[in-house]
Order: structure tokens, then sequence, then C-alpha cells
């Protein structure tokens, strides 16, 4: 339980880091923007706005340290400020609003692009040498293909051509959000062009890394000895290389996931989908600076989160890090 | 100088580069082929594809030719300058940290860690938001910034293995100053993981610029591919249809994208070589067309002759030993193969005629075996010797049909004899009747049948060879479930425990997994899973060698005792002649492929008659290894 624990130390710290970025980042930029902000907002917008632009970014004269205090009591309080798109609505109730969606979007997504891509990793690495390594350079080109055009491809045909699909929103706009089967079949008759997008974008990289790993470990003494055994193929293939083929890709969760959000922002941002990379793309637009750091600070702490709990998968799966001492 | 060495052999790794020189030339040359500017608007509004425009128009009637072209310039410029940058810092942190350990590698980890993990697209898109003004130059100084750290992780790695390499530690011997061992022993060894990190931060700038831009959080007044898809979807160009628009900008994105990673399949390659190695095992254990029907009926005839005959030694005589391989130089060859009839109370269980396997090169074949004809015969003791590379695993792997590509079979035949009925075997025959197998003609269904069940397998290294993530007792249980179907699951616990007893192992070691096992134990735990079906032949492939002296008598004991209780035949193979000649009761010698000495232990001891089994013992002789 060791490992685990140096893990959650580690991810602590690293969300300690990402608040702290959070909270340096506006106060040292070069060219001073929030000043910059200020200026040319001073005027347009509602003056208490101002005040709390003004209180949330250290155009105070109190030190930073005080201010570091007390960015940190707010934030344990639940407290990301005030909306200046929206203003006066607090930043955490949009956040929260937007969550779900992404979180439902999003999430489902990558395990489904996950399983499609181990799954299919395995069996190219298997049948490596045969007819289907052709399907390697398609893979290949699958993989660099960026999300927001995938989306844009899909949208013009299956949409605008073929009218299939609606082209963006998250549910029939008009319909009230409950839990009544109108309102859900909208959202995932809506839901499945933005979720194909980003599983044809994404399980490709899956795919490959699988497929590389596999073939590495076909070559090891103990896949050997399973085949010498007389185990069926398939034995041989999941106990025995895939499932130490995988151990990397779990340990390499974050590298992949940080491309799968980002990925996926902009797609929310093709669909007009009212998660949280719409609501990021739109305050950058109004520079709707307290919601930006609420919506960076909550997407960072999912994305830790999520590298805590493959990080929990990865102690089940690798019995060497539970060892004692 | 030979050009053609410059052209890459692996067909990937050209299409990659032909892709990458197109996309550099085009940002180079492109714009001298349109006479339109990028930014200037016409009157022709959203046309399609013509001779005048040659991929159309935007709303504004902007050549999308030479928005295409001109924006190469800047996504290349962009993806080129952010991934130097990212890549040099990558490589300060990861060869730093993983070289010189201590307080400041723990530093750079924990730094590296939260780069990693803290999303990269989102912190870019907050550090550009509140950029004041966005140059292409500082959208590529921030994305280099929040992409270094995948690349640093895997530097510090390689690093922190090479500088436990033997010419490092040998560069630190002798003095040579810790910037200099890093400039010219680390860094060059790390030069693929480099360039390929670099080609990974290019097709992950060029992709975050396109990003940054279609949010229109790049430079808009500069046209990038990015800034296209922007105003291609602010102008919702796909709702009138107008792909021409957005289809080429997207397309080159992910084409360039493809090529890159095509190059870094070449490196991965070159780096990783089981990569390279392109067909599965299992598949062409033997030549197929009209030479391996031949090979089959060559086969049934050994296998015939192998039940007319039962008892009695096969008589040797090896005429085809003296031919000359006619590829392969004959040189050291010329000494005759010293045969001896081999004199072993039990009938034989495995005769191997006249197998050759070959491994095709690309300038010459290799005889891996060349025409070797042994028998094992019932509870025999056959000690197989040679250097590495002498053939010796190649022929149990041939007989294991464990043989991995390009390795193949060309000729001769294996037959094994069973005789007995198995317990709980679907193909039992009447006790005592004999049938004879080809095992070369078997089909993947009955190889799978025939193996462990008749021919069980002790490898070199049982650390490598037991599956790490299992329990032991997982490891014994999958062999009983799929050959014991019947047995039910506290039989198969009970039995496995059993096992682990015969070979001296706690049999509450069931539950362990194997890193909380000594090496010693390792290897047990491997000899008790080999016998679990009681097989008739077990192939030790050097099964004491990773392990230190005592504990190799230990094992070595064991399997003695264990060989007397259960009766199997096992090959033996080692490079070690002593070892051999003390537990062996037949031994064969194999140099280049070829068999040179086989005979009865003590009389291969006693007068050696071929020059290299002589020369071994007489090493042998001078250390003091033989009384």
């Amino acid at each position: 339980m060791k490992y685990l624990l140096r893990k959650v130390m580690l991810y602590v710290f690293i969300a300690w880091a990402a608040l702290t970025m959070n909270f340096l980042i506006p106060r040292l930029m070069p060219g001073d923007p929030v000043a910059l902000l200020v200026e040319r907002l001073s005027g347009r917008i509602d003056p208490a706005a101002m005040d709390a632009i003004a209180e949330s970014y250290g155009l105070t004269d109190a030190p930073l340290h005080v201010q570091y205090w007390d960015y940190l009591t707010s934030l344990a309080a639940g407290d990301l400020g005030l909306s200046i798109g929206f203003f006066p609505v607090p930043v955490s109730e949009i956040v929260l609003g937007a969550l779900p969606w992404t979180i439902g979007l999003v999430g489902i997504t990558t395990v489904i692009s996950f399983l499609i891509g181990t799954g299919l990793g395995v069996v190219l690495a298997w049948r490596r040498g045969s007819r289907t390594d052709h399907l390697l350079p398609a893979l290949t080109f699958l993989n660099a293909v960026p999300y927001f055009w995938m989306a844009l491809i899909l949208v013009l045909i299956l949409s605008v051509n073929l009218g299939w699909f609606p082209v963006s929103h998250a549910y029939e706009p008009g319909l009230v959000p409950g839990w009544d089967w109108e309102f859900i079949s909208s959202v995932l008759y809506h839901g499945i062009l933005p979720a194909i997008t980003i599983i044809l974008a994404s399980f490709a990289g899956w795919v490959l890394s699988m497929r590389n790993m596999t073939v590495t470990v076909l070559g090891e003494d103990y896949v050997t000895m399973a085949e010498a055994k007389g185990l069926p193929k398939r034995m041989v293939l999941v106990n025995y290389a895939a499932r130490n083929a995988i151990l990397p890709s779990v340990t390499g969760f974050a590298l992949s996931l940080g491309a799968v959000v980002g990925g996926s922002m902009l797609t929310e941002v093709i669909f007009n989908y009212p998660g949280v990379g719409y609501t990021l793309f739109e305050a950058v637009q109004n520079q709707d600076f307290p919601l930006m750091q609420g919506l960076f600070l909550i997407i960072s702490l999912a994305v830790i989160a999520a590298n805590l709990v493959a990080d929990v998968v990865y102690v089940f799966l690798d019995p060497r890090t539970r060892q004692e001492g | 100088m030979n050009l053609s060495r410059l052209v890459p052999a692996s067909g990937k790794v050209r299409a990659g580069l032909i892709i990458a020189i197109f996309f550099v030339l085009l940002a180079a040359f492109g714009p001298l082929l349109t006479s339109y500017s990028p930014q200037a608007s016409g009157t022709e509004l959203l046309q399609p594809p013509s001779g005048t425009h040659w991929l159309g128009t935007t709303q504004t009637g902007q050549d999308v030719f030479a928005q295409f072209v001109y924006g190469a310039r800047v996504s290349l410029g962009v993806g080129l300058v952010a991934g130097i940058i990212s890549q040099i810092v990558s490589v300060l942190v990861g060869v730093i940290g993983g070289y010189f350990r201590g307080l400041s590698d723990d530093l750079l980890y924990i730094l590296t860690a939260v780069f990693l993990v803290v999303p990269g697209m989102p912190l870019l898109i907050v550090l550009t938001g509140y950029l004041p003004s966005r140059g292409m130059v500082s959208v590529a100084f921030v994305i280099a910034i929040t992409s270094w750290a995948g690349s640093a992780r895997v530097l510090r790695a390689q690093t922190m293995s090479l500088r436990r390499r033997e010419f490092v530690e040998a560069a630190r011997a002798t003095g040579e100053s810790r910037t200099r061992i890093v400039f010219s022993e680390i860094m060059p060894n790390a030069l693929p993981l480099i360039a390929s990190g670099f080609l990974f931060s290019v097709i992950g700038a060029v992709l975050a610029e396109a990003g940054l831009s279609f949010l229109g959080l790049g430079s808009l007044t500069t046209t990038s591919w990015g800034s296209m898809l922007y105003f291609a979807q602010s102008a919702q160009a796909f709702l009138y249809g107008a792909w021409w628009w957005f289809v080429p900008p997207g397309l080159a994105i992910a084409v360039l994208g493809a090529g890159l990673a095509l190059i870094n399949f070449g490196i991965d390659e070159y780096s990783n070589p089981r990569l390279r190695t392109g067909k599965s095992r299992g598949r062409a254990t033997r030549t197929s067309g009209p030479h391996a029907a031949a090979l089959s009926t060559a086969g049934a005839a050994a296998a015939a002759s192998g039940v007319d005959a039962p008892g009695t030694a096969p008589v040797l005589h090896e005429d085809g030993v003296g031919e000359v391989a006619g590829t392969e130089p004959s040189e050291g060859a010329a000494a005759a193969a010293q045969l001896r009839p081999i004199d072993v109370a039990g009938e034989p269980i495995i005769e191997v005629r006249n197998l050759k396997v070959d491994y095709p090169g690309i300038d010459r074949v290799v005889h891996a075996v060349d025409d070797v004809s042994i028998t094992l015969h019932r509870g025999e003791i056959l000690g197989l010797a040679g250097e590495s590379g002498s053939g010796k695993s190649t022929l149990t792997n041939a007989i294991t049909r464990l043989l991995r590509n390009p390795a193949q079979v060309t000729g001769g035949s294996i037959t094994y004899h069973r005789t007995r009925a198995r317990p709980g075997g679907s193909r039992g025959t009447d006790p005592g009747s004999a049938e004879s197998i080809d095992l070369l003609g078997l089909s993947t269904e009955e190889l799978r049948g025939y193996r462990w069940d008749e021919i069980a397998i002790v490898f070199q290294s049982a650390m490598n060879a037991l599956n790490a993530v299992t329990s032991v007792g997982a490891q014994f249980d999958d062999v009983l479930r799929v050959h014991r179907p019947t047995m039910p699951a506290r039989e198969r616990e009970a039995l496995a425990r059993t096992m682990l007893e015969k070979v001296g192992i706690d049999s509450d070691r069931v539950s362990s997994y194997p890193h909380e096992l000594s090496g010693g134990m390792k290897q047990r735990v491997a000899i008790a899973i080999a016998l679990v079906l009681e097989p008739d032949v077990i192939i030790m492939d050097e099964p004491t060698t990773a392990l230190d002296l005592l504990i190799q008598r230990e094992v070595l004991d064991q399997v003695m005792a264990l060989r007397d209780e259960y009766g199997f035949a096992i090959i033996f193979t080692t490079h070690d002649l002593s070892l051999l000649l003390e537990v062996s009761d037949s031994i064969a010698v194999m140099q280049r492929g070829r068999l040179v000495e086989y005979g009865p232990a003590l009389e291969v001891y006693a007068e050696p008659r071929h020059p290299y089994t002589q020369a071994l013992l007489a090493s042998l002789a001078d250390m003091g290894a033989l009384v």
C-alpha cells in the first residue's frame, strides 16, 4: 500500500500546484492582462463587477502572500468568484452546471475508446505480419486527425447531407431538463455524433500503443511458456500477453488523457455542447477571467482524480505494487 | 558515397519522409505558385474549386489555395519552433534528472509530474487567454511550455538505464568530467528517443496551434491552417457544403501528423528490434506447398519404422553429414561427425531424423540445424551441449514446435512415440498400444493437446518464464483446466499444492506471486508446473544457468530425484559440459548447427573422438572442472 500512498501524496501535490498556478498565472503574465481588462471594461459593466474583478485579481495593495491566503480560504469554501460574462452568477454554479455534460460525454466515450482500442491492439499484435498490418497506416492517419476537424467532417456527412443527427446542442432546444423519457432520449440522440467523433479520433492511439506493447511482450519467455503449456490462443493472449502489455497503458494514462480531454473540449465547441470545454471557450471569448480560471481548475482536478483512479486500477493489475515494505 | 544507403529500408519510414518533405517544400515554395494574397478578398464568393481558384474561395472571396500554402508556413513554423523549444526543455530536465539523481532529480521529477498530469489544452487556453498580444512566436512558446513533460519522463528513464551501462561506468572510472559524459556518452545513445520525442512534439504543436487558432485564440491576422478552420466554422461553411474550405487544412494536418508518426515507427523499430520481426510464430512452422507434402510422407515413413521395430536402438548411419551446404562456408566442418550407438534400456520416445532448420537471411541462408538425427528413449537423460549459436535451442524449439519466424523446417522428421493412454485425455488409446505421431505434421489443435501433456519445458530463467501478474496457483490452474477439463477446482488446487511440496516448497506458496519468491524457488516452481501433467519428456533449457552454484546443485538433485520417481526423459541443454557429463546418459555435442559427437556419456567422456569435443574436454580439465 506504500505505493498507493506515495501516489496519493504526489497527486495532492499536483493538485496544490494546479491551484497555485491558477493563482499565479493572471498575476505574473507579462503585460498585466488584468489591468488591461479593467481598463477596457470600465464604464461598460456594472461597477460592482469591476470591484469583484479588482479584488479577485489582486488589484489591491495587499501583499502577494495575503492574497494567496485569501485565495486558498475562499477556494476551501467553494467560492470561485463571480462570472463577468454572466454577472453576478457565481462561477461555481456555472462550472457545476457544465460538469455533468462533460463527464457524461467525455467519460463514457473515453472508456469505450480505451476498451475498443486496447482490444483491437491485442488482436493486431497477434496477427502481425498478416494482412491486418495494412490497417496500421490508416490507424496512424486516424490518430493524427484533429478532433474538431473530424467533427466538422462528420457533421457535413451525417447531419447536413444525410440528416441523421442534429448539428448541435445537447438536447432539443425548448425541452425542459428532467428525468422524463422525452428529455433523456433527446440527450442520447444529440450525444451520438459527438460521441462518435471522440471515439473515432481517440481509439487509434490506444490501438497503436497497445499493439506495440503486446508485440514486445509476445517475445517474453512467459508467453512462450504459456504457448508450450498448450493453452488455447485466446488464453495465452489475454491472460499472459495482454495482461502484461496493458500495464504501461495504465501508467501512461495521464499523457493520453490530456490529449483526449483537450480534443474533447474542441469537439464540444463544434457541437455547442454545454460542457466544460464549450463553457471555457465562451469564457475566453468574453474575457471572463474568473470563469476561465474556475473551469481550468475543475478540469485539472477532474484529470488528477482520473489519474488517481488509474493508479488504483494499476495496483489491482500489478501485484508487485502491493508488496509490503 | 553510396546514395542508395541513405534511403531507409522500411517502407513506412520512406512514406513518412516523402510526406514530411512534401509539406516542407509546400511551405517553402507553395506561395510562389499563387498570385493571390491569402488575406485579399475578391468578388467571387464561396466558389468551388476551378481553374482560377484551385481550391475555391471563401465567403469573402479569398483564395483558399493561397491561404492553404501560406498557412502551411505558419503551421509548420509554429510546429518546428515549439517542437525545438519543448525538446530542449525535455532533454535538459530528463537527462539532468536521470544522470545527476539526488535532490535535483526529485524536484525535476515532481515538476515533470505536474506538467504531465495537468491537461495541456486547458492550460494552453488559459495562458493564451491572458496573452495581451498573440504573435505566433509567443503562441509557439506557450505550446512548448505545456508539452515537454511526456518526453522528459521517457528521457529520464533512458538516462537512468544508460548511466548503469558499462561504457558509462568506464568513462566515469577514467575520470571524465560529468558534462563530457553527458554529452559524449549519454546523449548519442539517447538520440533515437530525442528524435522521436521531437517528432511527437512537432505533431503536438501543429495540432495545438490548429486547436488554438480554431478557437480564435491564435493570431487571427496571420493565416494558419487553424485560423482557416476558425473562419470556415464561424461562417458555417459546412452548412453551405463548402467542403473545399475546411477539408484541405484538416486533411493536411492529419496527413502530416501521420507522416511524422510513420517516421517514428521506424525509430521505434530501430530501438526496439522486436517490433521489427515481422511475423508471428506458429503459422509457418514448416514450408508449405509440395515440399511440405514430401516432408509429411517422410515423417510418416519414420513413424512407421518406429512402430515396426520398437525397442531396438536405431542404427545410426549418417551419410548426410559430410555434404557441404551450398551457401555456407565449410571451414571448420572438416572433421566428420562422431556418432556412436546409444545403449539405453527404454524404448525410443522421440526420434529426430535428418532435421534441417533454416533461417533465411538477406544475403544467405543460415542452417541453424543441419541434418541432425538423435533419439531420446524413455527415462533417458540426453545432454545437448554446444556454445550459443550452435543450434541446440533451435533443435529443442523444433521438437516443441516453438520455432519463431523466420525459422523454417526444410527437411527431416520428428516422430513422437506415445504408448500409454493418458488419464482424462479424450484421445486415450488402449494401454500398451503404440502410436507414432509426426510432430511436424500436427495441426494447431492436435499440437495443443500434445503440449505439456507429453512434453513440458523448463526455461532458462524462471524469472522471465513465470507470469509476474498472476499467482503461482493460477499458473498451475490454467494448465489443469485446459488439459484436465473434468477435474474439479478443489482437486486442481490440491494437486498444485502437492506438486509444490514435491519440489520442496511450502504448499501455501500457491497463493504467492512470482516476485515474492527467490530465484531458486522460482525455478523449482517452474519445475513443479512442468511436472503437473506427468509428461513423458521434459526439455530443460539451461535450467540452472541463472542460479548461483549452491542453489544450482540443490535444484539439480531435486530434478534427479523426481526423475527417479516419475521416470520422465530429459533433454538437458547447456554449454556446461562438465555438468552434462555428470548427469546424462548420453551426450550430443553441436557445433554450427551440426551434430559433431553423439554417444553414451561415459564413452564420450573417456574417449572423445571429434576435435571439438576433445578441445572442450581438454579446456575443462585445465580448469580442474573434471576429476
